[in-house]
């Protein structure tokens, strides 16, 4: 089988690499996390809607927290999957696409696709200071999407070079 | 950039390959199992929960008793089908991360250890969810978490996590250095 370039595999590794410290640290330090993320929401009490309210400001609370929660876990799951799915499309690549600027191409959005579960990582962090549907927003959108795009086209275009084998 | 069209791949030992087949059948038998003996596996953890009361905090009471049951099985549950989902990924991040290594890991000395760490730790980590679910029957649902993680997760995970950020930094150099 082909080696793809070694940035490519290097980009792998590292993905693998922090998806499996990010389930280290989100076993280890999961009560610590969530008093961090309750602090940060009564830090920013107008961005989460808080009332003064115990009973409503709670239900936020949790509701964000739980967000946060959530992201961090995709990201551990989704980076353990990405860094794979890089390491063997690419060596697919490598192996059979033979025009050089169609796999210079094909390395480029697979590598940048493989970074989708940072889009995670900013969620988490975007739902704390921005707000749940805010900051869930801006993840999808300007993180989640593009890079989720860019592996999707990355992993058609090697279909298609496989079909035309 | 792009490598020449001869770098290729250099496999694994035999032996690694085999243990990473071996965790990907034990995942596959897992999840099936965990389907079709359903009822069976959690009879079974019930019963062993009724033979340890004090570990669970039963009290006699049925309507309390059940809920702390309830709360037991489904740990239980959730530990078997984490085993079958780490065991499926970490299956393949072994045969992955060994190919890197063996490929790029020159000094034959610095090939081995990462290849061991990083099978040993990769097969060995999943193990730690079957074992806190096979436990929390006779030990409660945190005493096995305390039991599995001092066990399995933190010495294999730690295997593997340094194994990994190793690897990376090799990749790094040889990176450098071409």
């Amino acid at each position: 089988m082909g080696r793809p370039p070694l940035i490519v595999v290097f980009v792998a590794i590292v993905v693998i690499a922090l998806g499996e410290l990010g389930g280290a640290v989100l076993s280890q330090l999961r009560p610590a996390t969530a008093r961090w993320a309750a602090a940060r929401i009564a830090a920013n009490p107008t961005v989460h809607g808080l009332t003064g309210s115990d009973e409503y400001d709670d239900a936020v609370r949790e509701r964000t927290v739980f967000a946060t929660e959530a992201g961090l876990s995709f990201f551990h799951t989704h980076a353990e999957g990405t860094g794979l799915v890089l390491f063997f499309a690419a060596t697919l690549v490598a192996s059979v696409v033979r025009w050089r600027a169609a796999r210079a191409m094909l390395y480029t959005l697979l590598t940048v696709g493989a970074l989708f579960p940072l889009g995670y990582l900013v969620y988490a962090l975007a739902v704390l200071s921005l707000g749940r549907d805010n900051g869930i927003e801006l993840a999808e959108t300007w993180v989640l999407t593009p890079l989720g795009s860019a592996a999707i086209a990355g992993l058609v275009g090697l279909a298609l070079a496989q079909a035309r084998r | 950039m792009i490598p020449p069209p001869n770098a290729t791949w250099h496999l694994p030992p035999r032996g690694v390959l085999l243990a990473a087949v071996v965790l990907l059948v034990a995942a596959e038998v897992g999840g099936a199992s965990m389907g079709r003996y359903k009822l069976e596996l959690a009879r079974w953890a019930r019963t062993g929960m009724l033979e340890h009361p004090a570990v669970h905090g039963l009290v006699g009471v049925r309507d309390v008793d059940e809920r702390v049951l309830d709360e037991a099985l489904f740990r239980f549950d959730a530990g078997l089908r984490l085993f079958h989902m780490h065991a499926e990924g970490m299956a393949l991040v072994v045969i992955a991360t060994t190919t890197v290594a063996a490929t790029l890991a020159r000094a034959p000395a610095a090939r081995r250890g990462l290849i061991l760490l990083l099978t040993v730790g990769g097969v060995g980590y999943p193990l730690g969810y079957l074992i806190w679910s096979v436990l929390i029957p006779a030990y409660g649902v945190e005493r096995s978490k305390a039991i599995a993680e001092w066990l399995v997760w933190i010495p294999f995970g730690g295997a593997t996590i340094v194994a990994l950020l190793w690897l990376a930094a090799l990749t790094a150099t040889r990176m450098v250095r071409r």
